[in-house]
């Protein structure tokens, strides 16, 4: 019973492509209310006076907008990565693949870390009792703060590069697997914790075969979660770290010498780039959890 | 077995070769990103200045979040270019850093204003919003209004200080009077933008009287004990210099060298070509050595910074000339 | 070597003290004590190092100094932190969620609108805070507004995200026990979906406390008005005034726990049933 057809009720494209447009609308009226006050001011200051459609065509081309329109943004982009070759230091490819190693490799730490401190906490009562309030102070730690130390620290012991930018990416991405995960692992219902006791079940059998399929909800939750601040964390850790690469150093540079276009399509490669992370994942969630039966 | 021994002898080439060409490794940590700021050193590699040398230069390029200084304490870097603001913040605060070389003899420090928003002399400055970078470049502005006496709380009277971002954007699009500025960097964005120089009300530092001394090449002072690092250094400003005095004679090269060795692809040989002839009109006044009547001046305006100096004492052994002594003998 | 040793053997010592503690039954006052007695041996541990190691104060300074910039500066931390944790993070973190519920309810209603709007916020989730925080600062201006609003854009997905999750996890049978009941949407929104959602709901709501405070810190270091904690811990660091930092992100730190604390409270006052909440699972 599950025909999938163009306007079926399951399909995705309709409406995602209804919100883009109505978004990309309400975008290009914004961006004249946006940029408009430096028009004024460059009017102003030339003397002369802005009839509507000078304004709108104005607004829709400067070179700093407050609010670039999408067709600038499209255009910046294709510039960057179409017109450029990918090994090319001007290409957002380039930049986009360094960032997606660093956070792929702190996504893969921190997923770790993650489980392996929410199994501590749910099996070990002085674990989670002394290291489950450090473990939420650690987040309220602005990693900004602590990146540069992190990268010097590492950098004398001679770990530079990637390392460095892992270490911070796990920092970032373990927080919300370990939340979800204690949550998860401790959601199976006490009657079946029980009814595995009856079975003698050993603590390792009830960990893989009653808390852990229980737990696969919350786990996909916090690993899209954990994806996102995997990026983050990557994007984070490449500010200190020197190099002058991937698409956090690129976004920065963009801000350090206001080219707001540089900013705005940095940050879309940082979004379509996660995105494409988080989609994967739905779609690996979408199957596992149709087989257990958890999704209809 | 065939292979063993081809790879052993490579091995043991390669070994041999690398004892052979043993060119000193020296890495030098930048303050700021890839920018003609920087020419000279980027000239010196390009040109061959270093390799003459005997030297194998890593340039790592600064950024918004990486302290030279502290980069230089963890060891990651053998030399840093950074402000001596900065370098006896954290010589008085307990890590030991030593000039060895000032390229910069003059400052390029302003503060731009716009005359439409009410700003024409240093007595319209009152009242207004200054936007001000910190990330120890604060020091001439805080010792400038404490010299003006205006109060930096944003009381009546005084002035409302905004930490700047890394752009001039306020000044455009936001409702600052003031932006800071370097001649050879962000005042070009303001033009750059539209504003035209005659609608603008530019105070610099050096003609106020408040200026500190900028890009230095400092050095950890424990390394100072071995004469082989003091060797390696000793060639390296040398050619170091070298490379300044060429990027001042050759402008667009130097622009171009730049742009060539940037990894963020964000720089542009039309702007690296004017901050190169604005940073030549502040490297033109120095050989390398450091005058100590510019530290002295640049010591006396850090510690008059009003209710926070950033230093208390009089810093000794701060600086020594045994460096550009012998280099440019 | 003694402070080192010594730290490693009160650790030894501090961690037997908690198991004995883990083994009792659960007291309020008791389990105050492993994580106190956790974080402060791992403060002797940090102490010892680094007299033992001899690090430069310009890489790390050591807790006793830390604690003596902080008890001196009370006044200077205090402004900053509302500067930067009540007027920025806290506003930003109410109206965040507040939009992410009411999206979370309409999605739930036009499945329609649910399909097209999860893909585009995942889209909009993911654009990283270092390219936001500029802009954002550049539409709302130096103030603390702007810090409002990069907070609001930060927590907004995960708290939609794990709503509209939670709204789907009302079991089949109990939405069919509702319909035999004749409930009506809101009844059966209000007395069975919310409810079951609510597990979720706060699994969004504990992450994002901490993603506010650090959201406005973030957002402070693309401009501010010379207060806040993330003007602080950026203008102090170049000054190499590192007990200064510290003391900041101790503040930011004892925030953000307790804010983390708060809602952890609401939610055991709120999912009293949920499992998780009722044994020693």
């Amino acid at each position: 019973m599950n025909k999938r057809s163009w306007i079926g009720s399951d399909n995705k494209i309709l409406p995602v492509v209804c919100i883009i447009t109505f978004i990309v609308i309400i975008w290009y009226g914004f961006s004249i209310v946006l940029n408009a006050p430096w028009e004024y001011d460059k009017a102003k200051r030339n003397s002369i006076t802005l009839s509507t459609a000078d304004l709108v065509s104005q607004t829709w081309s400067q070179k700093r907008p407050k609010l670039p329109t999408p067709h600038q943004v499209t255009k910046e982009i294709w510039n960057t990565t179409v017109n450029q070759k990918v090994t090319s230091k001007r290409s957002l490819i380039y930049h986009g693949l360094i960032t997606f190693y660093e956070t792929i490799y702190g996504f893969a730490f921190g997923t770790g870390l993650g489980i392996l401190l929410a199994i501590g906490i749910v099996y070990n009562r002085a674990t989670a009792m002394s290291v489950m309030p450090w473990i939420i102070t650690s987040q309220t730690i602005p990693i900004l703060a602590i990146a540069p130390m992190i990268v010097v620290a590492l950098g004398s012991a001679g770990f530079s590069g990637l390392m460095p930018i892992a270490i911070i990416s796990m920092y970032l991405s373990f927080f919300p697997v370990v939340v979800g995960m204690v949550k998860g692992l401790k959601s199976a219902e006490q009657l079946e914790i029980d009814q595995m006791k009856t079975w003698s079940a050993s603590k390792t059998q009830v960990l893989f075969k009653l808390r852990a399929p229980r737990s696969t909800p919350y786990l996909f939750t916090s690993l899209k979660l954990g994806m996102a601040a995997s990026l983050v964390g990557a994007i984070v850790g490449e500010l200190p770290s020197g190099g002058g690469k991937g698409l956090g150093f690129r976004m920065l540079s963009g801000s350090t010498f206001g080219n707001t276009l540089h900013i705005w399509s940095g940050l879309f490669s940082a979004a379509i780039l996660a995105g494409s992370l988080i989609a994967i994942i739905s779609i690996i969630q979408r199957v596992v959890l149709k087989r257990m039966a958890l999704e209809l | 077995m065939k292979k063993f021994i081809t790879f052993t002898v490579g091995a043991i080439v390669a070994f041999t070769a690398s004892i052979v060409n043993a060119a000193d490794d020296v890495t030098i940590q930048l303050k700021w990103v890839t920018q003609t700021q920087f020419a000279g050193y980027y000239v010196a590699q390009d040109k061959g200045f270093y390799e003459a040398e005997g030297l194998n230069v890593t340039i790592n390029a600064g950024g918004p979040d990486i302290g030279p200084m502290s980069v230089l304490a963890g060891g990651g870097a053998d030399v840093a270019v950074d402000w001596m603001p900065s370098a006896l913040a954290a010589r008085e605060k307990g890590f030991a850093n030593v000039n060895i070389a000032q390229p910069f003899a003059g400052s390029g420090m302003m503060l731009v204003c716009r005359k439409d928003r009410g700003v024409n002399t240093v007595a319209d400055l009152k009242d207004k919003n200054l936007y001000v970078w910190y990330y120890g470049n604060e020091w001439p502005f805080l010792s400038w209004m404490n010299k003006l006496g205006l109060a930096t709380d944003g009381s009546a009277g005084g002035v409302s200080v905004f930490k700047q971002g890394w752009d001039i954007l306020p000044l455009t699009q936001g409702d600052a009077n003031c932006v800071s500025a370097m001649s050879y960097n962000e005042y070009w964005q303001v033009l750059a933008e539209g504003l035209k120089p005659e609608e603008l009300t530019v105070f610099r530092y050096e003609d106020e009287g408040v200026a500190t001394l900028e890009d230095g090449l400092y050095v950890k002072e424990e390394n100072l004990s071995d004469p082989a690092f003091v060797d390696k250094m000793v060639r390296f400003v040398r050619a170091s210099m070298k490379g300044w005095k060429y990027a001042e004679n050759n402008t667009a090269e130097a622009a171009q060298i730049v742009v060539d060795n940037d990894d963020s692809g964000a720089q542009t040989v039309e702007h690296n070509t004017i901050q190169m002839s604005e940073i030549a009109k502040l490297t033109a006044g120095s050989n390398g050595a450091l005058s100590e009547a510019d530290f002295n001046r640049t010591v006396s305006s850090l510690m008059t910074g009003g209710s926070d100096p950033v230093i208390t004492k009089t810093p000794s052994g701060a600086w020594t000339h045994a460096i550009t002594d012998e280099a440019l003998k | 070597m003694v402070y080192f040793w010594g730290a490693i053997v009160f650790w030894i010592l501090a961690w037997g003290i908690n198991i004995w503690i883990a083994r009792q039954n659960e007291s309020k006052v008791l389990s105050l004590f492993p994580p106190i007695l956790f974080g402060v041996s791992v403060m002797f541990i940090w102490e010892a190092s680094i007299l033992q190691f001899d690090v430069s104060p310009v890489i790390l300074p050591p807790p006793s100094a830390i604690y003596y910039k902080f008890i001196s500066s009370i006044p200077i931390l205090w402004g900053d932190f509302v500067q930067t944790a009540i007027k920025g993070a806290l506003s930003g973190y109410l109206i965040g969620c507040g939009a992410a519920f009411l999206v979370s309810l309409i999605a739930d209603k036009f499945k329609f609108f649910e399909r097209g709007v999860l893909p585009i916020g995942n889209f909009l989730a993911a654009m990283p805070i270092i390219g936001i925080a500029p802009i954002l600062v550049m539409w709302y201006g130096y103030g603390w507004q702007s810090k409002a609003a990069v907070v609001a854009v930060m927590v907004f997905f995960p708290i939609l995200v794990n709503t509209v999750q939670g709204m789907k996890m009302s079991d089949k049978i109990h939405k069919d026990l509702m319909q035999t009941y004749n409930a009506s949407y809101f009844q059966t929104l209000l007395k069975l979906r919310l409810s079951t959602a609510m597990p979720f709901i706060f699994n969004g709501l504990k992450i994002c406390t901490t993603l506010a405070l650090i959201g406005a810190i973030v957002a402070e270091f693309f401009g501010s008005p010379i207060r806040g904690m993330g003007f602080r811990i950026s203008t102090e660091a170049p000054r190499f005034a590192l007990d200064m930092v510290w003391a900041e992100i101790t503040v930011a730190a004892i925030a953000g726990s307790l804010f983390y604390g708060g809602v952890v409270l609401l939610e055991k006052w709120v999912t009293f049933w949920h499992p998780s909440q009722r044994g020693r699972a």
